[in-house]
């Protein structure tokens, strides 16, 4: 029978697709926010003692996650009016192509890796790792700067998934620290992104080559 | 045996009513009351009454495309589990064999419009080709999904008597993407918005219209039937999927069948209403959807089924 | 109590970003100050830091903040000076960061936790963003953004490589604190694959933070953009702080066997980096960027030598330390070299040996020292290296050190030729001022204040100091974090 958490996860990966093939940014706000949720819920799911602190941090580390931090990103964006489309270097025919192979990769990579202790929950390491290289994906093949910082958190959610599960040792204080460390990221990356927009009138990366050698 | 020939000619005979539900959707979004649910055989009817006109750079191809889309509409529909019981013929690899009968009827198609030389219908034609070929892809992407869960390649193994319920059981939740994927084809195979208009006759927004500009009175009806037809097709598996439910009582299953087809019906007429036309090289990606969420699909369910 | 000597930075950093501008400045140097006493209080008496489980005083670690503590102190007194010179806007927000900056590399030096090591290396860059954002020019926006990105995403992969140290411990049924002081004793009962790919993980991340090839595309960009003091801080400080993640997971592969696998990939990147700077070097046209490449240099020539370990470990200490002290000096240097000549590119600079001696001098002795000449330290810890190549039979390798070494050299010498030496042409040329007519050298627009050379001066001399007599302390404190991975004076 499917697990719950499988059920979620495999929107998720369904997620990570819908990023592949779409073009508007608010969309992918609305996907990174999502991911983030559904990633913060899993150690509930897990199995992870749960203690009263544990219950508190997993609920923080949601909020951020699934809403302050999409949020920065979307005061930024509202502040940086779009004119055009920035053209992706990756067209979107052959992202949404890549994505489906990077989760059958995925899927296969997580078979031959037999974790012991996530082996009851068979899509949680896919997802992990497919969040994970989506990430980088957006980072390397795609122009607007705002899509990059997008990767750039999808890839921390990715991290944070493939942490949580992997080891059954669960900190939560310092995940914490790290948490508000993305988070900080995040902010200061918003406010670097407002300032290109103010400087160069566009978030194109492209215009950000001058600097040579 | 004899259900199943009773049941084909109520499905040929009821296609043309179960199109016009879509206009009455679409016209009750649009605040009006819509033709009558029988416009779509008073059409027929006046269409089978005209004369033809045949252009005189046209051959024999021109006078056989649109019998050739009928028949073969109406051959596909002798494999169809209609309400889940057994189609007139079925035999193993019959999914494959109906894809290519289909496939000859858009051959057909495509070869009388350019067997008339006009460069509209050759436009209409090069894009009718192109989209198709996306959603074959897709289509054997489903059929895969299938076979992986049944390991039989027959239309009525997966949609007759109990079989379908038995999908969902193996299968479960990506079923779901399986029946949008579903749903998406058949958007495009029928050209229905948002992949083409059958509303207007612009010749920027016209795939399938734009095809057949040059039919009139009585082979333009066998087209439309053929269309017709063709629809049901899709809405019938459509209707299986989600509605797979099979009692005893046979009347009680038809009903739920009927009832299912018309959820089809009624969702076609709405996203027509709701979604705007997509732009030519928008559509590609549109179809591509279907094809990822089917492999999506195959993936997942190959998770849990090992 | 350990943790005041990073706490108290960031207080004061907080505090910056609202004090006036004549307050921040006092703040900075005060603060640098008090850094300096803590930190040789702290050598001397080594005491226990209170969240027992996240910090821990090490050898590596105080050798570190030492250096920290000692090139803050000197580089907030030049600061003062040049914050009088030029005119910043929000002055108080670099101030701000500049304390913020210390006490996060502070915190790296502390650190013992793996994640709160990670922590503490993101936390720098953030810090340290805002700094070289300061001028506000589109070009220094686009070093920002690639600063921030680059690094970032670098940190994350090295937090994935912490994420799968944490799994070797998992797999091979470890239970223990996740410190480096602790995973180093049961080193051996980790999972060698996992170890493997996380140590692959952390290089490449906290690679990205030192300067090696090929990540190190964001620091010429950044360390040139940035003004002189926080290109001092950057080039000096923060790229030891990144070294020492990777020092300490190469102490844990040590203590696992698997030692030779990581000096491998060490010396691979090393190499790389060297080779890259080589490249890069010959064809620079600003000098600040060529003290970057000369920065990426020295850090794979420390990779290097940390990856042969035994003599060349410890020369690779002894390299990190000077060039700590040498290369900041240069870029403080160069801050003078930018207001006395309002320009970055080299063939708009020249004559410095007439028209900046003070300047000059420093410049010169730092390129010298820089370069391997003796009698500063990096000739000792580079002629180390080498020695220590050769015995373990690493002989490629060490040719194309060498060789790299040279070209830099040459590179590196020719641009410093032509600043000292060549003719400076006065951009006014074709002023009909009679005043100028007459002294085509041009005046100085700027006096070389004493607070704007000594810096430069004590950290020089601290060098050659160093070269030839090392305190007893200081040469244990080096023994004992070398032999960890391997190295010692054998």
């Amino acid at each position: 029978m499917i697990h719950p958490v499988d059920t979620l996860l495999s929107l998720v990966l369904l997620s990570v697709l819908f990023s592949f093939g779409t073009s508007r940014l608010q969309g992918l706000i609305k996907v990174v926010a999502f991911q983030g949720i559904v990633a913060s819920m899993v150690p509930f799911f897990i199995g992870h003692d749960m203690s009263a602190g544990g219950v508190v941090f997993t609920v923080a580390t949601l909020l951020i996650r699934g809403i302050i931090i999409p949020l920065c990103i979307y005061l930024a964006i509202k502040k940086v009016a779009i004119r055009r489309e920035v053209e992706p270097i990756v067209g979107y025919h052959a992202s949404i192509l890549f994505g489906l192979g990077l989760i059958v990769g995925a899927t296969y990579v997580s078979r031959q890796l037999n974790l012991p202790a996530i082996s009851e929950y068979l899509l949680v390491t896919p997802t992990a790792v497919a969040l994970l290289v989506t990430g980088m994906f957006f980072l390397i093949a795609r122009r607007n700067a705002i899509a990059m910082v997008l990767g750039y958190i999808m890839m921390e959610n990715g991290i944070y998934l493939v942490g949580t599960t992997f080891s059954s040792h669960v900190r939560h204080i310092v995940e914490f620290g790290i948490l508000l460390d993305v988070l900080a990221g995040v902010m200061i990356m918003g406010i670097i992104l407002q300032n290109i927009n103010k400087t160069f009138d566009d978030v194109d990366t492209a215009l950000l080559r001058t600097l040579k050698e | 045996m004899i259900e199943s020939v009773i049941l084909w000619f109520l499905g040929i005979l009821t296609a043309p009513f179960f199109s016009a539900i879509i206009l009455k959707v679409k016209a009750f979004f649009g605040g009006k009351k819509g033709p009558p649910l029988l416009i779509n055989y008073y059409t027929l009817i006046k269409l089978f009454k005209k004369g033809s006109v045949y252009s005189n750079s046209t051959t024999f191809v021109f006078k056989l495309g649109p019998i050739i889309s009928l028949a073969t509409a109406v051959t596909v529909l002798m494999f169809l589990p209609i309400a889940g019981y057994n189609p007139i013929f079925s035999f193993n690899g019959d999914v494959i064999f109906i894809m290519y009968i289909m496939g000859l009827g858009r051959f057909f198609t495509i070869a009388a419009a350019m067997d008339t030389a006009s460069p509209f219908e050759g436009m209409g034609a090069a894009r009718e080709a192109y989209f198709p070929i996306i959603c074959e892809a897709a289509m054997f992407m489903i059929l895969i999904f299938f076979y992986r869960l049944t390991g039989e390649l027959q239309l009525a193994s997966f949609f007759s008597g109990g079989n379908t319920l038995g999908l969902w059981n193996m299968a479960g939740a990506p079923l779901l993407f399986i029946v949008i994927a579903f749903f998406i084809i058949l958007l495009t195979e029928n050209s229905r918005v948002p992949v083409d208009d059958p509303a207007t006759h612009l010749e920027l927004t016209m795939i399938h219209e734009v095809m057949v500009l040059d039919h009139s009175g009585p082979d333009f009806g066998l087209i439309e039937l053929g269309a017709f037809c063709k629809l049901f097709f899709y809405a019938t598996l459509i209707s299986r999927l989600i509605l797979p439910f099979d009692f005893g009582v046979p009347a009680f299953g038809f009903a739920l069948f009927v009832l299912g087809l018309f959820i089809v019906y009624l969702a076609i007429g709405v996203t027509e209403s709701v979604i705007a036309r997509y732009r030519m090289d928008k559509v590609p990606q549109f179809v591509l959807t279907s094809f990822a969420l089917a492999f999506f699909a195959i993936i997942i369910s190959l998770e849990f089924i090992k | 109590m350990v943790e005041i000597i990073f706490l108290a930075p960031f207080v004061t950093g907080l505090l910056a970003f609202f004090l006036p501008k004549t307050i921040g400045r006092q703040l900075l140097v005060g603060t640098g100050a008090i850094h300096l006493i803590l930190s040789l209080l702290l050598w001397k008496n080594r005491s226990v830091p209170i969240f027992e489980n996240y910090f821990a005083v090490t050898p590596e670690g105080l050798l570190s903040l030492l250096v920290i503590s000692l090139l803050f102190f000197l580089i907030s007194i030049y600061t003062m000076a040049y914050l009088k010179e030029t005119d910043l806007k929000s002055e108080n927000i670099f101030t701000g960061s500049m304390l913020l900056f210390l006490s996060t590399m502070t915190m790296v030096t502390l650190s013992d936790h793996i994640m709160v090591m990670w922590i503490a290396i993101e936390a720098t860059t953030l810090a340290s963003a805002p700094l070289i954002y300061t001028y506000r020019t589109s070009a220094s926006l686009e070093a920002t953004w690639k600063y921030l990105l680059i690094c970032s995403v670098g940190i994350a992969m090295a937090l994935l490589g912490t994420v799968l140290i944490t799994l070797a411990m998992d797999v091979g049924n470890v239970d223990a604190p996740l410190s480096f002081s602790a995973l180093t004793g049961v080193a051996k009962d980790l999972d060698p694959m996992w170890l493997k790919a996380g140590f692959v993980f952390i290089l490449v991340g906290y690679g990205t933070k030192m300067g090696l090839a090929p990540m190190h595309t964001w620091l010429p960009d950044a360390h040139s953009e940035a003004p002189s003091p926080a290109s001092a801080l950057l080039s000096g400080v923060l790229l030891n702080c990144a070294y020492l993640g990777i020092f300490k997971t190469h102490k844990i592969m040590h203590a696992a066997g698997l030692g030779d696998f990581s000096g491998t990939i060490l010396i691979v990147f090393g190499l790389m980096s060297i080779l890259a700077a080589a490249t890069f070097i010959l064809k620079q046209k600003e000098y600040k960027r060529m003290l970057a490449y000369s920065s990426i240099e020295n850090m794979g020539i420390i990779a290097f030598g940390t990856g042969i370990g035994g003599l060349a470990a410890y020369g690779a200490v002894i390299c990190m330390i000077h060039h700590s002290l040498i290369k900041s000096s240069l870029f403080l240097s160069s801050g003078n070299m930018l207001l006395g000549y309002k320009d970055r590119l080299i063939e708009n600079t020249g004559n410095m040996a007439s028209r900046m001696p003070k300047t000059f001098v420093a410049f010169f002795a730092g390129f010298a020292g820089i370069s391997g000449f003796p009698p500063f330290g990096i000739f000792i810890g580079e002629l180390f290296i080498i020695v220590g190549a050769f015995k373990t039979g690493h002989y490629v390798a060490a040719g194309i050190f060498i060789l790299s070494m040279c070209f830099i050299f040459a590179g590196f010498a020719n641009q410093v030729m032509k600043i000292s030496f060549a003719d400076f042409i006065n951009k006014d040329d074709a002023s009909t001022d009679p005043k100028k007519i007459a002294d085509p050298a041009g005046t100085i627009p700027f006096k070389e204040k004493a607070s704007l050379v000594w810096p430069q001066y004590i950290l020089l001399l601290t060098s050659l100091i160093l070269c030839f007599f090392i305190p007893d302390t200081l040469y244990q404190a080096i023994i004992e974090a070398v032999t960890a991975i391997g190295g010692g004076i054998k």
